[in-house]
């Protein structure tokens, strides 16, 4: 029993594997990146075989991200990694808390190292001058006696004994967020044509839907064009309204989402929806009314009169004429249709008694109301993204720990110095010797250059 | 001069620059180094000078954005970088000996951006999704990185060619004993991948905030998404390979190879795969 688990540990704790599986997921990756997207490698293997069909089923070859080899590749990682973090850490951390007397055995003979012999005499004043050299480079410095004379000790950068630690720390961090994420996560779509209010959306996977406790109102969509055609802007301006209430408004923008109760929403795409608007006018008295939107099959009430107004059609361009909608007004003594054109005065002008040949043509039809159209244009409607992620601040968490500690793994190492200051007959002699976590050469030219820096001390 | 014809000139400066530095490399003379320096000094500033005014030429035409968008303009900082990654470790180890296998790479990526049909030099305005200070960073840091590794596959290649000459016994010939030790050039190899690969964790951290803030997602699977993740897992399998396995030598310069051609793949063979973002299509 002993024995299996020790060979399960090793087998986990082992590099090979971490290689071994770091390339059957690049294998895996590219194989994904290769394979046709999911209904053309579907409709293919149908007409190949329906045997095909089921090996793709089984190994989700259409989307291997999410299929269990891959999932098993990525558990078998982190299971290495902790594992190996395990195993590396109480040694360490040992190395962390290590004494830093006596020096290494040796250091003076095989470290990299420098010497001054020196003729001066005060062995206390060649101490004070090294404990200040020491100081001014590496902030702090310890000192003990032994019975050849006097160590002092120096050290930059222990922090960075865990760098790989850190590294992989932030591996795991990142792990864990995608996976809070994809389970905790919600992604969904919602349509919202202008004017309109949604608090339903279509989930992102499945088919699924999400009850919002709150509604969004699309009060405008606005696409902008740059002057050779290409998409400048596209542009939401949306209300969130809970319990009959609008508690915000904002304009949503690509890469400029916005965030309510919780829930991020996108501009992901757009489009036009089936009806177009017209903008409706009607004087009475030579009053004119507010401006209406009405679509096909939109009704609205004209005041005092007791009757009702019914949209027929809405067309951008009837007959070569221009915009135009056509009205059914249904009140208790008559039920006329007459049609409204927009550029009725042109149409005048070119043909001066169209009304007498066409009186369904005459926007005065139901009196004392006359009816006219500022305009008539497409809806939109916006196509919003929405997405709540609970794993975000351990990915963020994780992608900063991973910058910091390939910082730390590339450009910042251990360094530690030993100087020993020791009588040689009439002479000082200061040997300055130091090493460092990683095979650095520059750990010579800090020892030189302490080195200098106390020959320059001792001169003054 | 517009900016069109100064970059013209640097990719014709770039090439006379690799010629004086083979000539540096066979004849050993250091004048023809000094004089191939002083070229690509000269092709950098003035490819500086080209972009900053084909920036403020896209401000005069109403769509003003940093010249990072297209692909036309990737490619010209592309070789940018290399040559300003390759000039600051020239000037810090003061050698000249592999500008013969680093400029080219950068005039051939001048040569490409200007001659290769499909990519368009004019000054394109910005797509919505593109309209993002993520852009920016994510495209220096990313390049920082891709040059970054073009040059520890330069010092890969010259470490595979005096490898050649290794076993023989006879003294080696002509201007292969002039290249670097073996074991510099491993270093060298190894240092520019561990810059190469800081940058492009960076780069593909920086692309993933800009795909927060443009799509809700800092992640698709997306093949561009996916193909830099398999370059980052390569260099770091070398980089392991190296720390704890004790890789040296010939396989980090063959892995400096594979890395590189995954590089390459991740910036312009993805475009060929199937399946791509559908993002905003109109
Ligand atoms: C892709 C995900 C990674 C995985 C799965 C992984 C896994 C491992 C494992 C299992 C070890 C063996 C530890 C041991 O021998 O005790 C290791 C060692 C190491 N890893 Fe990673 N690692 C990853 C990423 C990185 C990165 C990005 C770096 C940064 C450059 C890195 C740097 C190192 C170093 C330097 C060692 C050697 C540690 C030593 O022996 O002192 N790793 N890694």
């Amino acid at each position: 029993m002993s024995i299996e688990k020790h060979t399960m540990w090793s087998f986990f704790s082992s590099v090979k594997l971490t290689i071994a599986a770091l390339v059957l997921i690049v294998l895996v990756f590219i194989a994904a990146t290769f394979l046709p997207p999911d209904d053309v490698v579907q409709t293919f293997a149908h007409q190949f075989s329906p045997g095909a069909a089921e090996i793709i089923l089984f190994f989700h070859l259409s989307d291997l991200y999410h299929s269990p080899l891959f999932y098993l590749l990525m558990t078998l990682l982190s299971l290495n990694l902790i594992i190996c973090s395990i195993n590396r850490f109480p040694a360490l951390w040992r190395q962390y808390k290590a004494p830093h007397f006596p020096e290494p055995a040796d250091s003076f003979d095989n470290l990299p190292q420098s010497l001054i012999v020196t003729e001066a005499k005060e062995v206390s004043k060649i101490k004070l001058i090294v404990k200040s050299c020491l100081e001014k480079k590496y902030r702090s410095s310890e000192e003990v006696d032994t019975e050849i004379g006097s160590i002092f000790y120096a050290e930059k950068g222990r922090f960075s004994l865990f760098d790989v630690c850190i590294v992989h720390l932030s591996i795991l961090v990142m792990i864990a967020g995608a996976i809070i994420g994809s389970i905790f996560g919600l992604e969904a779509n919602i349509n919202i044509k202008e004017g309109e209010s949604v608090n339903i959306a279509t989930l992102a996977k499945g088919d699924g839907i999400q009850q919002l406790n709150f509604s969004v109102r699309c009060d405008k969509f606005i696409v902008e064009f740059y002057e050779d055609g290409t998409p400048k802007t596209y542009r939401s301006d949306l209300s969130f309204i809970k319990n009959g209430q609008v508690q915000r408004r904002g304009t949503l923008l690509v890469n400029h989402p916005l965030t309510f109760d919780k829930i991020r929403f996108y501009q992901s795409s757009f489009g036009a929806a089936p009806e177009i608007k017209a903008t409706v006018t009607y004087t009475v008295a030579g009053k004119k009314s507010g401006s209406l939107a009405l679509a096909a099959g939109d009704t609205f009430d004209l005041p005092d009169s007791k009757a009702r107004g019914v949209v027929l059609r809405v067309e951008e361009n009837f007959m070569q004429m221009g915009p135009a909608i056509k009205l059914r007004i249904i009140s208790q003594k008559k039920d006329i249709q007459f049609w409204v054109f927009q550029q009725l005065d042109n149409l005048l002008a070119m043909k001066p008694d169209l009304l007498k040949e066409m009186p369904i043509f005459n926007p005065g039809l139901f009196t004392p109301f006359v009816f006219s159209i500022d305009r008539v244009e497409q809806t939109y409607y916006t196509g919003l993204h929405l997405v709540r992620d609970p794993g975000i601040p351990l990915v963020a968490l994780g992608g900063l720990l991973m910058i910091v500690g390939l910082i730390i793994v590339f450009f910042i190492s251990y360094q530690q110095f030993w100087v020993r200051v020791e009588k040689e007959g009439a002479k000082i002699r200061i040997s300055i010797a130091g090493r460092s976590n990683r095979n650095d050469q520059q750990i010579q030219k800090r020892i030189d250059s302490l080195c200098r820096q106390i020959n320059e001390e001792m001169k003054t | 001069m517009s900016h069109t014809m100064i970059l013209s000139w640097v990719t014709f400066i770039y090439f006379i620059s690799f010629v004086l530095y083979l000539f540096r490399l066979i004849t050993g003379k250091e004048f023809w180094g000094r004089a191939a320096s002083f070229l690509a000094w000269g092709g950098l500033s003035a490819q500086a000078i080209a972009m900053i005014i084909r920036w403020r030429t896209s401000y005069s035409l109403g769509i003003g954005h940093i010249p990072l968008a297209n692909l036309y303009e990737s490619m010209v900082f592309f070789a940018w970088t290399i040559m300003l990654i390759y000039l600051i470790i020239e000037w810090r180890t003061k050698s000249k000996i592999i500008g013969v296998f680093v400029v080219p790479i950068a005039f051939l990526a001048m040569a490409y951006a200007s001659i290769a049909p499909g990519i368009d030099n004019r000054i394109e305005p910005l797509i919505p999704a593109l309209q993002s200070n993520w852009l920016t960073s994510h495209v220096i840091t990313c390049f920082m990185g891709y040059a970054a590794f073009a040059i520890a596959f330069g010092y890969g290649l010259i470490y595979l060619l005096k490898n050649l000459d290794k076993d023989k016994t006879e003294k080696p010939a002509g201007f292969l004993e002039k290249l670097p030790a073996l074991a510099t050039l491993d270093t060298l190899i190894y240092q520019s991948i561990a810059l190469g690969f800081v940058f492009l964790t960076i780069g593909i951290m920086t692309g993933s905030i800009w795909a927060h803030y443009a799509w809700g997602s800092y992640w698709s699977w997306d093949p561009k998404e996916t193909w830099s993740l398999i370059t980052w897992l390569i260099y770091a399998i070398i980089l392991h390979a190296r720390h704890v396995r004790g890789w040296r030598g010939k396989r980090m310069a063959i892995f400096a190879l594979i890395g590189f051609a995954c590089v390459l793949f991740t910036y312009l063979g993805v475009n060929y795969l199937p399946g791509l973002h559908s993002y905003l299509r109109t």
